[in-house]
């Protein structure tokens, strides 16, 4: 074998940006979070203009594979691994831009806002964290049973998310209009991330066996 | 409900089997000592393209000359098996062989037309048929050629030699002539190999249209090629075939890693 030294490496630089690109919206989603609790603006502005290095990581991939798609002609696994690149990468886009939404809405929350307000949310995030990390190790190592069981995480994350959104509009402490609105958001976004963290789920079982799977 | 369904079920096995143009069962070919085919079981469908890939020696275009039995010119071969034509054995004895050609036309790797006119070319396989009618071979021409996607090319210069076509010309000029005896299957020994991309891009497109009327199995190196214009391929491997499937499965998920390695260019 080994006929084909610079396509494999190109694949396997492609699967490293993957990975890098991961760790990146895995950083900011660990960042935005931290936000909910310190509300540094400044900070919080810095983070938000950051998420264009995560963009161009994105469009970086799109170039890399279309490239490849052009110069070499992929097929079968090597097709799969070319496909599930450009569609990760646009989870992971998407992934960037929730963790942004979570910073601009830690902005609005105010300072009465209590660590035991976001108690639930910090719960959610804490699954979905690791979905995250999950969905990139078994990415890493073409894990079937690793995607699947983050699939069962996201069962997890829906029903607390469920619980938290009775529990803040049920609430006899209310917290006023705007402060429960931006909870739910925020609520909304880390269950948006987790739902995302199945989809790339779903790419790492395609990639892997070329069937797709609706693990959501 | 199960008894309702059945004879439905039936139907469409019987539609199924009418439409198996080849069936090879157990095919096993030696050249002298050397085994070429090692039991291949096989069906070819009737208006489809099935694509024949392996490397060089795999016994790929081996399988197709014995098709219409071309290998038996060799004298060191020997078969063993069963190959049906429209459910007919064509190794059975009582089998003729001239039936057996005008209905399955082959097409090879290097143009060969005939050193003459570019008409006799085409008219040569119905005059040997008894066709003498000037009219009626003045059609099979026209059709032919037509057929072949050549006519618009050629039609004010069919009395010129056949050897001042393009190389890309003369293997559609070859396939205009297979044409016209109106044959069932045509096969194609690696059409394009000699030829440059645009002509090699003509043919691939005749080849879908032809689909439409016949039932074409090609043998090709490129496998972009089966990729782009076969309904079904097989990846041949000393011999066997070790993977046969719809041409969609075979280029996105072979199931043998050898067929994985071969069309991903690893090796071969």
């Amino acid at each position: 074998m080994g006929v084909r030294g610079l396509y494999d490496r190109e694949l396997n630089e492609l699967k490293e940006d993957i990975l890098s690109m991961g760790d990146q919206v895995v950083l900011a989603f660990s960042q935005a979070l931290s936000f909910l609790e310190t509300r540094e603006v400044s900070r919080i502005n810095t983070f938000i203009t950051d998420d264009e290095k995560v963009n161009k990581s994105e469009l970086a991939i799109h170039d890399k594979v279309t490239m490849m798609i052009a110069r070499q002609q992929p097929v079968a696994t090597d097709l799969r691994v070319a496909i599930a690149a450009l569609k990760i990468a646009s989870d992971m886009e998407r992934i960037g831009d929730l963790a942004v939404d979570i910073g601009k809405a830690a902005k609005r929350l105010s300072e009465e806002t209590k660590i035991e307000d976001i108690q639930d949310i910090r719960e959610m995030a804490t699954i979905a964290e690791e979905m995250l990390t999950s969905v990139f190790e078994a990415y890493k190592n073409r894990d079937l049973m690793q995607a699947q069981q983050v699939a069962v995480m996201d069962d997890k994350v829906d029903d607390l998310y469920s619980r938290f959104i009775k529990k803040l509009f049920t609430s006899t402490d209310l917290l006023g209009v705007e402060q429960t609105t931006q909870l739910a958001f925020v609520g909304r976004y880390v269950e948006r991330i987790a739902d995302y963290a199945t989809n790339l789920a779903e790419w790492v079982v395609y990639e892997t066996n070329g069937k797709h799977f609706d693990l959501n | 409900m199960i008894a309702e369904k059945a004879p439905k079920q039936m139907q469409e096995e019987v539609k199924a089997e009418e439409k198996i143009v080849y069936r090879a069962e157990q095919l096993n070919l030696w050249y002298g000592e050397d085994q070429a085919l090692k039991n291949i079981d096989m069906d070819i469908q009737e208006n489809e393209v099935t694509a024949i890939i392996g490397p060089s020696g795999c016994g790929k275009s081996t399988y197709i000359k014995t098709l219409n039995r071309m290998t038996e010119m060799i004298p060191i071969v020997r078969t063993s098996g069963r190959v049906y034509y429209r459910n007919e054995n064509i190794f059975d004895k009582k089998y003729k062989v001239e039936e057996l050609r005008t209905k399955v036309g082959m097409v090879f790797q290097k143009p060969n037309p005939f050193p003459k006119s570019i008409y006799e070319n085409v008219v040569y396989g119905p005059k040997i048929h008894g066709i003498k009618d000037k009219k009626l071979l003045d059609e099979i021409v026209e059709r032919s050629l037509k057929g072949a996607a050549l006519w618009d090319e050629v039609k004010d210069r069919l009395k010129e030699n056949a050897f001042g076509l393009s190389g890309g010309q003369q293997q559609r000029l070859c396939i205009a002539r297979c044409l016209a005896v109106e044959p069932d299957v045509i096969l194609m020994d690696e059409p394009t190999s000699a030829l440059d991309p645009i002509s090699t891009l003509k043919i691939e497109e005749l080849v879908q249209e032809l689909k439409e009327n016949y039932s074409i199995v090609i043998v090709t190196h490129n496998m972009q090629q089966a990729g782009r214009i076969s309904d079904k391929t097989a990846f041949f491997l000393n011999g066997e075939v070790v993977e046969y499937d719809n041409t969609d499965t075979m280029f996105s998920s072979p199931q043998d890693k050898r067929t994985e390695d071969y069309i991903s260019g690893r090796f071969g």
